[in-house]
């Protein structure tokens, strides 16, 4: 148990150097953008510099570089004051910043946008994992006939279509054309205020999504099912007489488990960064709509926010799944 | 593209406006009340939402319908009626005194804020205060820190008010207080101006002009929750999602006959965000019957709706408009930078009109072809300047023969700008909306100036942040797409607007340019001018002196193409906003 | 012991030989190298096909558009002139355009793949060779750089990265913005690639033929170039059929959120961005561009799966 106590901590203090690295990246590349974030805040009225100057200090772009880092750090578990007198606002921790072209706190923005992306990534999970896995069995065990055929062909559309057409379709064809489905034309209807309509306004973004990522998973699937029912103890299993399915259910699939979990974890992880293209076409106001909306407009608090709380869950999901394994196999630990 | 926008004198074709609102506007709100009404637009919010921010026609049309009021409003009406100005919160249309450099507005009883709170002239007075706080309340009409009589501090050449938000101890408030000051029952508001304002009942219908109570401003953040005076109020507003109003019962029928009996709809949702083409086909398709959408129509899509003269098909007819809006379409040219006129009168002569009008939908639908920044429509103010359909040599597929002898006169006449223009790695750089109807424009623009020798590029900026980006000097190129609309009937509101330094929207940056010490002499005159033939004329002549100094490459008059779905009533062209008449809409039973 | 030339004697086939026999029975297989080559080599002569089609990328046929830009009928204007119809409003000659898109997306994909598959290979064959602290501090890049929302950064980057390019005076326009795709698509894609490359050299670092070249006192470069090498081909090949599908999508989502290649070039992407405003209105245009990138994809995984069939036959039997 002391070599796993060692390997956890050990796990942890390098996703606390990534995180720690990414961040400052993040923060180096945008700060030497060549935007001034100053004059990004008053549009028109930046022609005169008095107030440039004065959104300058309201916002703490006059301290120097390492400064503003360990000021951002700090924000990030203490929250932060931004400007003073009437127009003073405090962001509570952990705090991401102020978005002056929002008016908002960063973290409150991401908080907004956060359940949408998680009800779309849920969803999607949920529904490729049913639809990818089950195709890759089935094109596993009837490898070379018809079903390996149709699920084969049912993942090369799924790879082979821009995510955006599928949706634009879907929406255009299915939605408008044909006037009898439930489904609305895109938004967000939040779920504690009306169960159904969540359902039914998350049904086609979950279809959009599900489908270019069970194409992969299909295919994953069928062949990690392949390369496992060739190992020794599968053969062995087979000459000792089992069913295909008890093989199958007991033993390849428990081997062919832990890949699957990974690489759900890392795309789930991903996913929560935002699905920019399925947000945008569906209108979902997620994190993906909140992080290019913020690239569009410069809104460089937003852009600095959106990509280190993306890039923590991605590292955070990583040493999860590596303290999982380790408790699973220990000979990870080492 | 938009920015400021008001009135026209004179009635616009449109189609069928009057029509359509015929008879309905008078009926009892009872009948035809009730419902929600669904707006769509592509933009991702408001641009702005808090009063004194908001610039934009179609914006102050929707929110001076159902949330703000101001001391005098535009009447809504079709047709020409609808450019009259009436009061609002005020018991009339203001007195002028002083040579029209004092205006007195009285208010009526009974308005209230929507926690039921009286409005005061105090209200109004820290309303407009906020104007001058132009660091944190950015991209609002200025016309209070122009006009109202507060010093100048000759230093910076900005307002020695610097708004309520100022610690600064040197602030000026003491003058503020002169120049906007209340009677002692906070009903009588007089506004003191340094220069004499005829139509100044005109400016205060901007909602930069409208109420904020001191105790609920937050600032930057009151953008994002404005307090409501009109007959709904804000329930929800969420940037990429929605906003949602409900009826405001504090709201007061009796004190706001403007709105009385036209506040149909129960709730009114604005969604966000949606596709540009989902919003077309929802609409063409009619599956959400109450939604009306506040972008013009695809140039892709008219086919679908008009047929090829602009009329509406059949099948649309009474759910779609097609009208001259107010607006004038130009390219600005970077003075500043392009500074020698025969290379600025070779892209005139270079463009290719007929190819561009085409892209965008046609004659029919774009709208004539300019000669001027004076629609005219605008009738004392307008007259031709010689240009476009009046010049012998502008041809609609471009005269490439006169572009290139200009280039040549150019070569010889500015030697720096010709090498520079005509440099295959450097050129001219146009800045445009980032759209695909323009992205195919610039093709076109890059091949007829390619033509007359000229390497041109583009700087494609998102639609929603183009202004704040080209209105920034420091950012914007040698030409950028634009488009103005007079702020109310009177081209005092265009001409010092686009080409004075102090102007709202000095896109041209003409002010180191030979002309323009005397154009400037002689706007300034004409401001104060009394008489309103003597003082049309007189904008007339310098419509063409800016035109004969191409400070704008002239683009169109153009038109604008709405659509609703059939269950919506009560709409019409409001045409002083240049935008449908938000606060007439009722879902029909 | 039978030395490995001696092997291949006695079985009378070469691996290669016997991947291309797999190949050969791959019933999808030959007809998407057809297609994948004679797509290549239309693009590579894109100039000579628009002669021979008797069409041009850069001319306007406004006599093919009715006075509100659109293409007059049915089928968008197919005709003898225009194999494929034209583009509504502007009026270009739809085939050209394809033509001379595809050949830009190629270009873009191609070079990312290239640059990819030359890092990925450099790093993964470094960290999984010498393995020590030079895999640990390799290792640690790739997991910092996959933590990036890549998607995400390569929209923020753009518009600010072509700007210090252009600022630079060094390249313009969009020579600036191919190159930054083409770039910033093979900074995100390496780790990827090394991870695998890494995992195959570690395995075959410790192959007999490795250990006694190691034992005969080769040098590491030797080594590497003349044993580990050619054996990390199979994973790399795959990768390529791979990841040039991946990357011709890649570009045609970045074009229609507006990054990337700017008028009057096309690339596949750009006319499938405009072509959605049709879906409508004009359907003939609205499905040809996204059909023939569907098509492409389609064809270059088809190839790339039978590729790996061929090679890495472990996965399939």
């Amino acid at each position: 148990m002391n070599g796993l106590l060692a390997y956890i901590s050990r796990r942890l203090g390098l996703t606390l150097l990534i995180l720690l690295a990414v961040s400052f990246t993040v923060y180096l590349i945008f700060a030497l953008l060549p935007y001034d974030p100053a004059s990004l805040t008053c549009g028109k009225s930046c022609n005169d510099p008095g107030i440039i100057e004065a959104n300058r200090h309201r916002l703490g772009y006059d301290k120097p570089f390492f400064e503003q880092y360990w000021i951002f750090l700090v924000g990030l578990f203490a929250g932060r004051d931004f400007g003073e007198g009437a127009a003073a606002f405090h962001c509570a921790a952990p705090s991401f910043g102020y978005s002056f072209q929002q008016h908002a706190c960063v973290t409150d923005l991401i908080f907004d946008a956060l359940p949408v992306t998680l009800s779309l990534a849920i969803g999607s999970l949920i529904l490729w994992l049913i639809v990818g896995v089950g195709l890759g069995i089935v094109a596993a065990r009837f490898r070379g006939k018809i079903w390996d055929t149709l699920s084969t062909a049912f993942v090369l559309v799924g790879t082979s279509l821009p995510t955006f057409l599928t949706g634009l379709m879907l929406i255009v064809f299915l939605v408008i054309k044909l006037d009898w489905s439930p489904f609305p034309a895109g938004g967000y209807t939040a779920p504690d205020e009306d169960l159904g309509g969540w359902f039914l306004s998350m049904v086609l973004p979950w279809i959009t999504l599900a489908f270019a990522y069970a194409a992969i998973y299909t295919r994953f699937v069928r062949s990690q099912i392949i390369e496992i029912s060739t190992e020794d103890y599968i053969r062995t299993a087979r000459a000792k007489g089992l069913s295909d399915g008890v093989i199958l259910g007991k033993h390849t699939m428990r081997a062919a488990l832990a890949p699957i979990v990974t690489m759900a974890g890392l795309d789930f992880a991903g996913l929560l960064g935002g699905a920019i293209l399925t947000e945008a076409v569906f209108n979902l106001p997620g994190m993906g709509r909140l992080s290019l909306g913020a690239v569009v407009d410069i809104d460089l608090p937003v852009i600095v926010g959106t990509t280190i709380f993306a890039a923590a869950i991605v590292v955070i999901m990583n040493a999860i799944l590596d303290i999982v394994y380790a408790f699973i196999d220990p000979r990870v630990r080492v | 593209m938009l920015k400021g926008k008001k009135s026209l004198k004179v009635a616009l074709a449109t189609l069928s406006a009057a029509a359509l609102a015929g008879g309905l506007l008078t009926g009892c709100a009872p009948a035809n009340s009730g419902g929600t009404i669904t707006y769509l637009t592509q933009s991702e919010a408001w641009t702005h939402a808090d009063p004194q921010r908001n610039y934009t026609g179609m914006h102050i049309a929707w929110f001076g319908s159902y949330l703000q009021r101001t001391l005098t409003a535009y009447d809504r009406k079709p047709g020409a009626e609808g450019s009259a100005v009436v009061p609002d919160l005020a018991t009339d249309t203001g007195k002028a005194s002083n040579g029209n450099k004092t205006w007195e507005f009285t208010l009526r009883d009974g308005s209230t804020f929507e926690d039921g709170t009286p409005v005061t002239c105090e209200d109004i007075k820290y309303g407009v205060s906020r104007t001058f706080a132009t660091d944190i309340i950015t991209d609002g009409p200025t016309y209070a820190i122009g006009m109202l009589d507060i010093p100048t501090d000759p230093a910076t050449g900005t307002s020695t008010y610097k708004g309520p938000y100022s610690t600064d101890a040197a602030n000026d408030t003491a003058s503020f207080d002169k120049a906007i000051t209340c009677s002692a029952d906070h009903k009588t508001i007089t506004f003191n101006l340094k220069r004499a304002v005829g139509d100044f009942n005109y400016t205060v219908t901007y909602l930069s002009f409208s109420p904020v109570p001191k105790a609920k401003d937050t600032g930057d953040q009151y953008d994002l929750a404005p307090v409501s005076t009109g007959p709904y109020k804000i329930k929800s507003y969420k940037a990429n999602d929605s906003m949602v109003l409900v009826r405001n019962d504090k709201w007061n029928k009796s004190s706001d006959p403007l709105r009385a009996d036209r506040a149909f709809p129960d709730k009114v949702v604005v969604k966000f965000g949606q596709a540009a083409e989902v919003i077309d086909q929802i609409l063409l398709s009619d599956k959400d019957k109450t939604a009306v959408s506040l972008d013009s129509l695809l140039p892709t899509n008219l086919s679908a709706v008009f047929d090829d003269k602009g009329d509406v098909l059949p099948k649309y007819k009474g759910r779609a408009i097609n009208v001259y809006d107010p607006y004038v379409r130009y390219a600005a040219v970077n003075v500043k930078k392009v500074n020698c006129l025969p290379v600025r009168q070779a892209i005139y002569y270079g463009k290719n009109f007929q190819s561009l009008i085409t892209l965008a939908g046609g004659q029919a639908f774009n709208g004539d072809p300019a000669d001027g920044v004076i629609k005219p429509l605008m009738g004392l103010d307008y007259a031709k300047t010689g240009l476009a359909t009046n010049d012998k040599d502008w041809k609609p597929e471009g005269n490439v023969e006169k572009a290139k002898a200009l280039m040549v006169q150019a070569s010889t006449e500015c030697p720096e700008l010709y090498a520079r223009a005509t440099d295959p790695k450097r050129g001219l750089v146009y800045d445009i909306a980032d759209t695909e109807t323009n992205k195919k424009a610039s093709a076109i623009w890059i091949e007829s100036m390619a033509a007359i020798g000229i390497t041109m590029k583009f700087n494609f900026i998102e639609a929603g942040k183009y202004y704040s980006v080209v209105l920034d000097a420091t950012k914007q190129g040698d030409l950028s797409a634009g488009g103005w609309a007079p702020d109310w009937a009177n081209a005092s509101t265009v001409i010092p607007e686009l080409f004075t330094a102090e102007g709202g929207f000095p896109m041209s940056q003409n002010w180191d340019d030979a002309a323009y010490a005397d154009f400037k002499k002689r706007s300034d005159a004409n401001l104060t001018e009394p008489d309103r033939v003597k003082q049309g004329k007189e904008w007339a002549a310098l419509n063409k002196y800016a035109m004969e100094q191409m400070w704008v490459i002239p683009g169109t008059f153009s038109k604008t193409q709405e659509i609703w779905g059939s269950k919506i009533g009560g709409a019409f062209f409001w045409e002083p906003q240049g935008a449908l008449s938000f606060g007439d809409l009722y879902i029909q039973k | 012991m039978f030395s490995k030339e001696a092997e291949q004697k006695i079985t009378g086939h070469s691996p290669r030989e016997l991947a291309w026999r797999r190949f050969k029975s791959n019933k999808v297989a030959i007809p998407s190298l057809v297609v994948a080559l004679l797509v290549i080599l239309a693009v590579i002569l894109a100039p000579l096909m628009y002669s021979l089609a008797g069409v041009d990328p850069a001319a306007r046929d406004e006599g093919a558009l009715d006075s509100r830009g659109e293409v007059p009928g049915d089928w968008n204007g197919i005709s003898a002139k225009h194999p494929l119809g034209v583009v509504p409003g502007i009026g270009y000659d739809l085939l050209a355009r394809m033509l001379f898109g595809a050949r830009v997306s190629f270009l873009i994909a191609l070079a990312s793949t290239a640059i990819t598959v030359f890092l990925g290979l450099l790093m993964g064959i470094v960290g999984g060779y010498f393995r020590g602290r030079v895999d640990g501090v390799i290792g640690r890049f790739t997991d910092f750089l996959l933590a990036f929302p890549t998607f995400f950064m390569i929209i923020a980057l753009s518009a600010p990265t072509i700007e210090r390019m252009e600022k630079s005076g060094l390249i313009q326009g969009n020579e600036a913005r191919i190159l930054y795709l083409i770039v910033i698509f093979a900074i995100f894609g390496w780790p990827y690639l090394s991870r695998i490359i890494r995992s195959q050299v570690i395995s075959i670092r410790e192959r007999d033929f490795v250990l006694s070249a190691r034992a005969l006192g080769a040098s590491n470069f030797r080594i590497l170039v003349k044993e580990v090498l050619p054996n990390v081909w199979t994973p790399v090949i795959i990768y390529v059929s791979l990841s040039l599908p991946g990357y011709l999508s890649a570009e045609a989502v970045f074009s229609y959120l507006g990054i990337g290649v700017q008028p009057p070039m096309p690339t596949l992407g750009t006319i499938i961005a405009d072509s959605t405003k049709y879906m409508m209105n004009n359907s003939v245009y609205f499905f040809i561009p996204s059909l023939a990138l569907i098509l492409l994809v389609l064809t270059f995984n088809l190839l790339g799966d039978a590729l790996r069939d061929a090679l890495d036959p472990k996965s399939e039997n």
